[in-house]
């Protein structure tokens, strides 16, 4: 997804080839240099620090790495997107920041009739739209009707709407849905309530990305004022917010696609927040003054993802997934051959949580352990004796070859922005080496294409999880596959599983809690002893800010919990800016960077004696 | 007179081998005379014989990342002359094993486009006309793709490998080579002996092979010489750009992974620093001594540059 360019010399003669021979040490050169300078970046730096801004206005300043895929929030799911629009719009409900339990919203108070097919929301009267409009009932019934009627409209949270028969607004603060079958989300509908009449005139759901007319009509603490791709996402607070108004005077998700850049404008002070830092970052980060790094249970799940077969809804089946992996033993040896602890103590440096069941620790209630007799634990030879018995016996060559004669060769896609696969991928070829299965580390900028066309064995998967568990649940049922080859569904690893399938429907009418808990852990259970997808561990969310700009915010959950990506506008709404004093921030002079601009300096010259020299001794063949 | 004329014949072998030898000698006597070759010369000799030496010296298991003998990001130490990488390799173990990719792929991409460029120049050179004209453009509209873009483009395209790498690099800088040659051809083709070889019957294939090409060997030789510094420098952007094998050790694949460990903001100079110096004085080497060799085999060249 990432593109890279690279200025183009149109003048056709030899000076071309050392131009680019620049480029090419230049490349070098920048990354050493690239925290010195930022150079993704080169925007004025009228954001250089919150508190010491010369008009008084004080702005929190995030960097962000992910792209907005899209600002309309029927199509959005990338986390940096539905963050966005927690900021922008209210859902009907939210969660609470200490045990995530739901918590008024757009809506005061909700109620289901006695056969629990009806419920009935009233929606608060003191919300009105950025525009001035009062937010209402009819908005809420027409946000979900339009996602029932408009396959565009329910691309990102059509799970939510499936089972809603019908949807209405007897009055503006009275909204009434009614279900087909009983649900157990009702009160955590992760669907942000939009403007009626903003939306109205909207042709096309699935075209439209609602980023031309600034700033957008929204009912969240904060308003979107400007956003330009790949640079920068503005706020300005929302003043009327129902709950109070944010703190800060402008809030600014500002683009480094490049990690250490962003931590480099974190310590000169440029930005206020930098989330997905490496371990070495949070540790040099740590003995920074002013900054304070927040090492906090995740809420995502890393795991390894097999592929069952790849098909689509009407039977057909596609993709090139390798045909041993539909053995249950082969995937169970793979699992057993995978290391977990040494995964958590060397790639993730103990910032994680050994992987076990599907849902993460933090969400505590509904997370899950196998039972002893169940657990796949580390262990090679095991992992061998499976495959032994699996028919996939060593050859002389030391290699794993099946009846077919076919070997057990491997691929597994990787994200090749994502430093980790890459790094799991290394010990993954070693220890499965040893067992003699080859494995072969794809990493791709765009994982989607070969994804979503089954063309992969097994691959690196991770969902951030939701207080309630339903959506990560929902990807691995069968009504999630593709209705042809040709169509995109929602499934994550075209899973198709009856008995998970029976449990999930099952969970999803439960309205009793922990019996539905208990249901979740079943099918987790199940989810486990499939072994389509086997979580490797639980990544701590490693972020750091500016203690000198930002005196107070809140994470979620308020003891110990992470700052981006929450479940809810918690963090920013709650930031309280640090009173002035010196916020001029570090000057950089780190001895790692000051020899870093050396080597870059080095590299300079030599190219620079290379250049001078071509120069002189091709004289005689220039034009 | 048969006796005669069967030493003529042995002394027309033995002629042309001592004139080989001597002419050999001759080069490497004008080679002598230029300090920087020479100082190439050996920082080459050194580094090809590190990278020979790699299993011997770093031992063959630097790259396993299972029996990685230290800590993440340790700095340098007795035991780690250069410290450790993320996974607590030896950083050092890393830089030697590195240069093996750096050199094959530096040779191999030079020798690749250079054969690129010696074929389309001398087939454009010989036969000139519409034929000539037309590869030419070809030639041109390479020549102003710009390299780095195409390179990255086909590294893109194709499966990740050392192979990939190769190929784009080779496929992407053999325009210059190509006018280089084809201009020699030109200037070779105007002299009256070959002439004299059509008379006596010389294809087209005896001219380009028998006469052409050893005249424009020299001219070959010292253009791979230089473009090999140029491929390893575009082989190191590549990995550095991701674009490389990730199952081999490379020094761009390095660098790639010290960014990737936040290495730069974090202060760890030794992972950036050597594989970036290294890269550096290989590619200076290359180019001094691809320096030497061109103003030996051109002495207009040859006076101002000593």
């Amino acid at each position: 997804m990432d593109t890279t360019t690279v200025p183009r010399n149109a003048r056709p003669s030899s000076r071309v080839r050392t131009l680019l021979a620049v480029g090419a040490v230049g490349a070098t050169a920048l990354a050493l240099a690239a925290a010195a300078a930022t150079p993704l970046n080169p925007a004025p730096r009228q954001v250089k620090a919150a508190t010491a801004a010369a008009d008084g206005k004080r702005t929190l300043t995030v960097a962000v790495s992910q792209s907005v895929d899209s600002l309309s929030p029927f199509l959005a799911q990338r986390l940096v997107s539905t963050t966005v629009h927690r900021l922008i719009y209210e859902n009907l409900t939210n969660y609470d920041t200490k045990d995530n339990h739901a918590i008024p919203g757009l809506a005061t108070k909700w109620e289901p009739s006695p056969d629990k097919l009806t419920w009935t929301y009233t929606i608060r009267e003191n919300s009105r739209w950025s525009d001035g409009k009062q937010a209402t009932a009819e908005d809420a019934a027409w946000t979900f009707n339009t996602m029932m009627k408009d396959e565009g409209a329910a691309t990102a949270n059509g799970s939510f709407v499936a089972n809603f028969k019908k949807v209405t607004a007897p009055t503006p603060t009275r909204l009434v849905i009614e279900l087909k079958k009983p649900q157990a989300t009702m009160a955590a509908l992760d669907v942000p309530i939009l403007p009626r009449h903003e939306w109205e005139k909207v042709g096309d759901f699935s075209k439209f990305n609602n980023d031309k007319k600034f700033p957008v009509v929204g009912n969240g603490p904060f308003v979107l004022t400007d956003y330009k791709v790949d640079q920068y996402v503005k706020f300005r607070p929302n003043q009327k917010f129902w709950r109070g108004a944010p703190k800060f005077d402008e809030l600014v998700l500002k683009y480094y696609k490049d990690g250490d850049a962003a931590v480099a404008a974190l310590r000169k002070g440029e930005v206020s927040f930098a989330a997905n830092l490496t371990p070495a970052q949070a540790a040099s980060l740590a003995a920074s003054r002013n900054i304070k790094v927040n090492d906090a249970p995740g809420r995502r799940f890393y795991a390894l993802a097999t592929n069952p077969g790849a098909r689509s809804k009407d039977g057909k089946k596609f993709g090139d997934g390798h045909p041993a992996l539909l053995n249950p033993k082969v995937r169970q040896a793979l699992f057993a051959a995978t290391d977990r602890r040494t995964i958590v103590d060397k790639v993730f440096q103990g910032h994680a949580v050994e992987g076990e069941g599907y849902i993460p620790p933090r969400f505590s209630a509904y997370h899950w352990k196998p039972t002893a007799g169940q657990k796949i634990a580390y262990d090679p030879e095991k992992a061998a004796a499976l495959l032994d018995e699996a028919g996939y016996k060593k050859n002389s060559a030391g290699k794993r070859v099946g009846k077919d004669g076919r070997p057990l060769d491997f691929r597994i896609l990787c994200h090749a922005i994502d430093p980790n696969d890459k790094a799991v991928g290394k010990y993954l070829q070693e220890w499965w080496g040893d067992l003699g299965i080859g494995l072969k580390v794809d990493c791709r900028d765009n994982v989607s294409d070969p994804w979503l066309a089954g063309e992969y064995d097994l691959a690196f998967d991770g969902w951030s999880v939701n207080p309630d568990p339903d959506f990560v649940l929902s990807i691995h049922t069968c009504a999630a596959l593709p209705s042809t080859p040709k169509d995109t569904g929602a499934t994550d690893n075209f899973i198709c599983d009856k008995k998970f399938d029976e449990l999930y429907a099952k969970q999803t009418t439960e309205y009793d809690a922990a019996k539905r808990a208990g249901l979740v852990k079943q099918m987790q259970s199940r989810l486990y002893d499939t072994g389509y997808m086997n979580v490797m561990a639980y990544p701590n969310a490693l972020e750091a800010y500016r203690t000198d700009q930002i005196k107070a915010i809140t994470t979620m959950p308020e003891s110990g919990g992470n700052i981006w990506g929450q479940d809810g506008y918690w963090s920013w709404w709650s930031a309280v800016p640090a009173d002035g004093g010196d916020t001029s921030g570090e000057s950089g002079s780190s001895t790692g960077l000051v020899i870093g601009i050396g080597a870059a300096v080095v590299l300079a010259a030599a190219l620079g004696a290379f250049v001078a020299m071509r120069r002189r001794s091709t004289a005689e063949d220039r034009e | 007179m048969t006796a005669p004329a069967a030493t003529a014949a042995q002394t027309a072998s033995a002629l042309a081998r001592a004139r080989r030898r001597s002419s050999v000698a001759r080069f490497w006597r004008s080679y002598r005379t230029h300090r920087a070759g020479l100082f190439g010369l050996c920082a080459l000799a050194v580094i090809a014989l590190v990278a020979l030496a790699a299993p011997l010296l770093a031992g063959s298991d630097v790259q396993s990342v299972t029996n990685a003998p230290g800590a993440a990001l340790e700095s340098p130490s007795a035991e780690f002359p250069l410290g450790t990488d993320q996974f607590g390799r030896s950083l050092l173990g890393l830089l030697v094993w590195g240069a093996r990719i750096s050199l094959t792929v530096g040779l191999m991409a030079a020798a690749l486009s250079v054969a690129i460029g010696t074929l389309v120049g001398i087939v454009a050179g010989h036969f000139g006309g519409w034929f000539s004209t037309l590869i030419m453009r070809i030639t041109d509209w390479f020549l102003v793709m710009p390299t780095l873009v195409l390179a990255i483009v086909l590294a893109t395209v194709m499966s990740r490998s050392v192979w990939t790498v190769i190929l784009a690099i080779g496929v992407t800088t053999w325009p210059t080579t190509a006018r280089l040659v084809r201009a020699q051809t030109l200037a070779v083709e105007s002299r009256p002996y070959i002439e004299r070889a059509t008379a006596l019957g010389g294809g087209h294939g005896h001219i380009m092979t028998r006469h052409v090409l050893p005249n424009v060997m020299p001219l070959v030789l010292a253009q791979t010489t230089l473009g090999i510094s140029y491929a390893i420098l575009t082989e190191a952007t590549l990995a550095f750009l991701g674009l490389g094998d990730p199952d081999v050790v490379s020094w761009g694949g390095m660098l790639q992974d010290a960014r990737e460990a936040g290495a730069v903001s974090s202060g760890h100079w030794w992972y950036l620093a050597p594989p970036g110096i290294a890269i550096a004085l290989v590619a200076l080497a290359f180019t001094l001594c691809g320096r030497a060799v061109e103003s030996v085999l051109n002495p207009k060249l040859g006076v101002s540059n000593r």
